[in-house]
């Protein structure tokens, strides 16, 4: 049996999935032997962290510079081009200061050039959690998508959340304990609660997905047994949005996303950078909760980027699974 | 005379100026924007090319590269002025007016912000009445003016003048723009208003201005015609090694595949290289350069990048038809099929 919850601003539906079938009222007891819970949450009400945001890379004009709200940012000098050249070497001195001096825990780092290189991502990032021993570190290149303002809000977006996201998994782990906890991803799909912790803006509007699987699911399945004359079990306009949301989480399956630039001269080294990207793909959905057996690429996309020099491609990559518990 | 591009005019021309933009990134659209709007002050001044005092010196700006690059390595600021600043001190003499290489969205915007800078006004039109990839391939070019001398300014500092033949100005450029990190801004076609106002498509900014207006059809933008070719979903994107041919265009082909989701579901296939410069419908060719062709998404009317087309996206395949300098034999030399290497 597979719980599915819907969280909302009221007491969270939840409904239980044997077979595709959902049934509710679930008791407490029975819901504590799921094999496996999926979580929906639309985390677009959270109270966001304050956030200490680094940027590396060049000065620019006021208007181009980090926005976090609420927290603190610097630029700091660094970064690489989309051709992965170094701009200028790591200012390691001055991420020192802003970690020691900033007085928050939640970091957001975004490195120019970064889905090229993370080099210097990786570097920053081991100066922080050495001056700031608890500190919780998003990663830009994690995103991976060319586009540096625009990563570098979803990276302190991410890190606003986490304090909230962690608070929420606890909270589930708690009220059921021993039960694998899923979180429904904004696109569709699953990560595992680990994962969401770290990457809750991956399930910033978990619930919208959620709840447009299940309003679907129900629809097919009120289809399927009108045609065939079974029992067309509760009617679409009965099913209410909580309770159609935590029917569509339960369906859902992991899934994760890679998104790189890479350079690759030739064939057969583009063969290899792709190589890479899928183990990358198949490694992150692993950690998003599926089976290790399981994990299969579902698509690649790979463009060559219009006015750059031959060999450079943004490449995409989804990979799936079947979770690894139930 | 008279009319300013203020905070409001810039949130029209800019919308104006993606209708049919291909290759924006729009992270570096969204830069442009926000760059563009905090300093755009009480307004740029736009004037007709005739409006200028005949000798007064017209500079061309742009943004030369890849968006995707500007977009992911953000300027300094002050990339626009330096580049004008030093043709300015290369032909002794102070500039009167700013005008577009091309207006699709951050090249619409980079003069907007040149001259705001500068002080300076902006001329109502632009060098191609489309997009090309390269820096020659412009109406000025066809009237007979040169690129060079052009002065390129670079995100880390970097002032780089070029001075050559009219026809190299292209090779030269783009190892340069490649070394400074892949995008600069240019200042380049200096010449007298009296042979922009010969030379220019003309009244372009405030058509777009008009077309960007909420309600306004995406018809509005195109001043030539515009067509739907067909409605279909993508199949495939494929990348390809080249054409075989010694091709000086940057970045390498590639072919988007689509099926045509109502009436004969034919299958359409683009030839892209930067740009889309063909298209074929059960092998036969439906359109090609010097006309536009772009991919409208049928989920929120924003123009596709070559770059960004993948599998499962559903597109109106629009063209745009080319102003009628381009339709000529020099304009087809130019920037017709065989000038991306193309011959049918």
């Amino acid at each position: 049996m597979i719980l599915g919850v819907a969280l909302g601003e009221s007491a969270p539906a939840v409904v239980a999935v044997r077979d595709g079938a959902a049934s509710w009222p679930v008791p407490r007891g029975v819901a504590r032997t799921a094999s496996r819970a999926c979580v929906a949450a639309d985390l677009g009400g959270v109270r966001p962290a304050a956030v200490a945001a680094i940027r590396v890379g060049g000065p620019c004009p006021e208007a181009l510079r980090p926005v976090v709200e609420p927290g603190v940012a610097t630029i700091v000098r660094g970064g690489h081009s989309v051709t992965g050249r170094p701009l200028a070497p790591l200012d390691t001195e001055a991420v020192r200061r802003f970690a020691a001096t900033c007085g928050l825990a939640d970091f957001a780092v975004t490195a120019t050039g970064s889905p090229m290189l993370a080099d210097h991502e990786l570097e920053v990032a081991a100066i922080v959690a050495a001056e700031v021993p608890q500190a919780r570190i998003t990663l830009s290149y994690e995103f991976g998508y060319p586009g540096l303002r625009e990563r570098e809000a979803d990276a302190i977006r991410n890190a606003a959340l986490g304090p909230e996201a962690g608070r929420i998994a606890d909270d589930v782990a708690r009220e059921l304990p021993g039960v694998p906890a899923y979180f429904a991803r904004t696109g569709g799909g699953l990560v595992s609660a680990h994962y969401f912790r770290r990457f809750p803006l991956t399930c910033d509007r978990g619930a919208a997905a959620s709840l447009a699987r299940g309003r679907a699911a129900l629809r097919e399945r009120a289809d399927a047994a009108s045609g065939g004359g079974g029992d067309a079990g509760p009617g679409l306009a009965e099913v209410p949005d909580g309770v159609a949301a935590a029917y569509g989480a339960a369906l859902g399956r992991p899934e994760a996303h890679v998104e790189r630039i890479v350079l690759a001269r030739g064939r057969a080294e583009l063969d290899r950078v792709l190589r890479d990207a899928r183990d990358e793909a198949l490694t992150r959905v692993v950690s998003a909760g599926a089976a290790p057996g399981s994990a299969a690429i579902d698509e690649i996309t790979v463009n060559p980027l219009s006015y750059l020099p031959d060999g450079l491609y943004r490449v995409r990559v989804t990979a799936g699974g079947r979770p690894w518990a139930g | 005379m008279g009319r300013l591009i203020d905070r409001d005019g810039l949130g029209r021309f800019s919308a104006g100026s993606r209708l049919f933009a291909t290759g924006a990134a729009q992270s570096s659209y969204n830069l442009a924007y926000d760059w563009a709007a905090s300093v755009v002050g009480p307004g740029v001044e736009l004037v007709a090319a005739g409006e200028l005092a005949p000798d007064t010196l017209c500079v061309v700006v742009s943004l030369v590269g890849s968006t995707t690059a500007l977009g992911e390595q953000l300027p300094a600021g002050d990339e626009p002025e330096r580049a004008v600043r030093a043709l300015e001190r290369r032909l002794g003499e102070r500039a009167g007016a700013v005008a577009a290489l091309n207006l699709a969205a951050e090249n619409a915007l980079i003069p907007l912000i040149a001259a705001a800078g500068l002080g300076l006004p902006l001329v109502d039109g632009d060098g191609t009445g489309r997009v090309f990839p390269l820096v020659e391939q412009t109406t000025y070019t066809l009237g007979g003016m040169s690129a060079a001398p052009l002065a390129l300014a670079g995100g880390l500092g970097e002032l780089v003048l070029l001075e050559t033949a009219a026809d190299r100005v292209e090779e030269l450029l783009r190892p340069v723009v490649l070394s400074v990190g892949g995008w600069a801004v240019a200042a380049c076609y200096p010449m007298a208003a009296r042979d922009l106002a010969r030379v220019l498509v003309p009244g372009t900014v405030s058509l777009l201005m008009r077309a960007g207006e909420p309600g306004a059809p995406r018809s509005a933008a195109a001043p030539y015609g515009v067509r739907t070719l067909c409605r279909g979903r993508i199949q495939a994107v494929e990348g390809s090694t080249g054409h075989g041919g010694e091709l000086a265009l940057p970045s390498l082909p590639s072919s988007i595949v689509l099926r045509e989701s109502e009436g004969l579901r034919r299958l359409v296939r683009l030839e892209a290289h930067n740009e889309i410069v063909l298209a074929l419908a059960d092998g036969a060719v439906v359109a090609t350069v010097p006309d536009q062709i772009c991919m409208v998404s049928t989920a929120d009317g924003m123009v596709v990048d070559v770059d960004k087309a993948e599998p499962g996206l559903e597109v109106d395949i629009m063209v745009v038809r080319a102003a009628p300098v381009w339709h000529t034999d020099q304009g087809l030399a130019l920037g017709g099929p065989r000038a991306f290497g193309i011959t049918l």
